[in-house]
């Protein structure tokens, strides 16, 4: 008998505060357990990452080998972009010094956080930051990687801290396009490809008309980590093909690189495509990120 | 003061839970240090410090992830009546039972969290949640077990002589 009062007030206490936490009413309780937990998490922290590291070389061992020869090539590959890049930049310069035309690229205003904790169910992927409603961060803000793709939004923001959700939580959906010109440096990226990115090759290929991107929704999944869902059964999309924001909606800004297919699949009778996407990033173990606050998402902009 | 050691030990734990644990992910998920500490407290201690350490467990780790707080208090109380299922048994070991109850309670916990997040509206993929969560999460804090179960054992009194039955097996744990 005593037991079953236990569980009913057990249940009332918990229906009550699961109602109170969705209204943020207990935010202040979070914001400072997170206050007085952040530096001993920061420690801990950095004392497991070099564990980690011993721990995942051994359990991956076998790949690293495999993986670095692939590395070594893509790094070769990607030199012979840079210098067509380089190439294609500063013929840009001459022809905007020519027309007098600069092109607009507004500063991006980045905090750089430090991440403080995991979620460890296993049923989220969240992470949370030592910046928050105090530091300028607001709710659904976008996260970037230290070199600037996209690992999440700030999903729920605290006084002196934040949580944030990441691309493969089963939660979030960008909307992304694949850019299927790019898809030739795609094909670039995979050793077996032949590579045409010297730069004598650059100026034939930016002659031909470029194909429009393929849109779809990257939507985050426990099991494939982020999958592009709903692209037209149409689409000719490539392995290794770059995924970047497409700025619909107004949540994120366009362009912002996601990741880039690892393979397409194509159900019978499916209407649409269905491709999974490796990230750009690896999200597990991130130390530091950016939060883009000079970007405001359309739901913080409306009246 | 027993049930102040309680709150520091939790709390540490569930910083370690969200802190250094997700580096160490074998089956692809984290053991939770938090729930293995109730459930070893429940069993170890009985049933009635387990009707306030495993709430107090559940507030804690609430507190610490990002999940609505009351999701691990309703998500965690079915290690009361485990442990006191458990407790009715043949051997003088908690070990084993101690074990089992974790098993039992990663299972509940699981379900429980995840309905509640789908209530909630998070999304929740049931079969891969089941599959690659909940089922993995029973053998992980299985094995974490004697991590915490040792300590929280060595630190509790030895009942009386007289109260043990005579018809169960000794052991040492």
């Amino acid at each position: 008998m005593r037991l079953i009062w236990w569980f009913a007030t057990v249940l009332a206490v918990s229906f009550i505060t699961i109602l109170l936490s969705e209204q943020n009413a207990l935010d202040p309780f979070k914001n400072l357990t997170l206050t007085v937990s952040a530096p001993v998490e920061g420690t801990f922290r950095n004392a497991a990452s070099p564990i980690s590291d011993i721990y995942e070389g051994i359990v991956d061992r076998g790949d690293l080998v495999d993986e670095n020869d692939r590395l070594r090539q893509e790094n070769e590959a990607l030199k012979a972009q840079v210098a067509a890049q380089q190439d294609l930049e500063q013929r840009i310069q001459e022809l905007e010094a020519a027309l007098a035309v600069k092109s607009q690229h507004p500063e991006d205003t980045l905090l750089v956080a430090s991440v403080i904790a995991e979620d460890p169910s296993g049923l989220k992927r969240q992470i949370a930051i030592n910046l928050g409603q105090g530091d300028g961060v607001d709710e659904g803000m976008v996260v970037l990687s230290r070199e600037g793709s996209l690992i999440g939004t700030v999903s729920h923001s605290f006084q002196s801290f934040a949580w944030i959700r990441l691309i493969n939580d089963p939660d979030s959906a960008v909307n992304a396009q694949v850019n299927v010109a790019a898809s030739g440096s795609g094909d670039v990226l995979t050793p077996d490809a032949p590579t045409d990115a010297s730069p004598s090759a650059t100026p034939a290929a930016s002659a031909t008309p470029a194909p429009e991107p393929v849109r779809g929704v990257a939507q985050g999944d426990l099991r494939d980590d982020l999958v592009l869902e709903l692209l037209p059964p149409e689409a000719k999309i490539d392995a290794g093909a770059l995924v970047v924001t497409s700025g619909l909606g107004g949540n994120y800004p366009p362009g912002i690189l996601i990741g880039s297919i690892t393979d397409v699949e194509q159900r019978p009778q499916a209407p649409f495509k269905r491709a999974r996407v490796s990230p750009a990033t690896k999200l597990d173990g991130l130390d530091t990120v950016l939060v883009l606050v000079s970007f405001k998402p359309a739901r913080l902009e409306a009246p | 003061m027993k049930y102040a050691f309680v709150v520091a030990a939790a709390w540490f734990l569930a910083i370690l839970d969200v802190s250094a644990m997700p580096y160490i992910h074998p089956l692809g998920v984290s053991p939770d240090l938090v729930l293995v500490f109730a459930v070893s407290w429940a069993v170890v201690r009985g049933h009635d410090e387990a009707l306030i350490v495993v709430p107090l467990c559940g507030l804690i780790q609430d507190l610490t992830t990002s999940d609505p707080i009351g999701t691990s208090i309703i998500a965690l109380a079915p290690a009361v009546p485990i442990a006191v299922a458990v407790r009715l048994r043949a051997i003088e070991s908690d070990f084993l039972p101690t074990v089992i109850a974790v098993m039992g309670t990663t299972a509940c916990y699981g379900v429980i969290s995840m309905t509640v997040l789908g209530l909630t509206g998070q999304e929740i993929g049931l079969f891969h949640s089941l599959f690659r969560v909940i089922l993995p999460g029973i053998v992980v804090n299985a094995i974490f077990t004697p991590v915490v179960y040792l300590p929280t054992h060595w630190l509790s009194p030895r009942p009386a002589a007289w109260l043990q039955g005579s018809a169960r097996l000794p052991s040492s744990l």
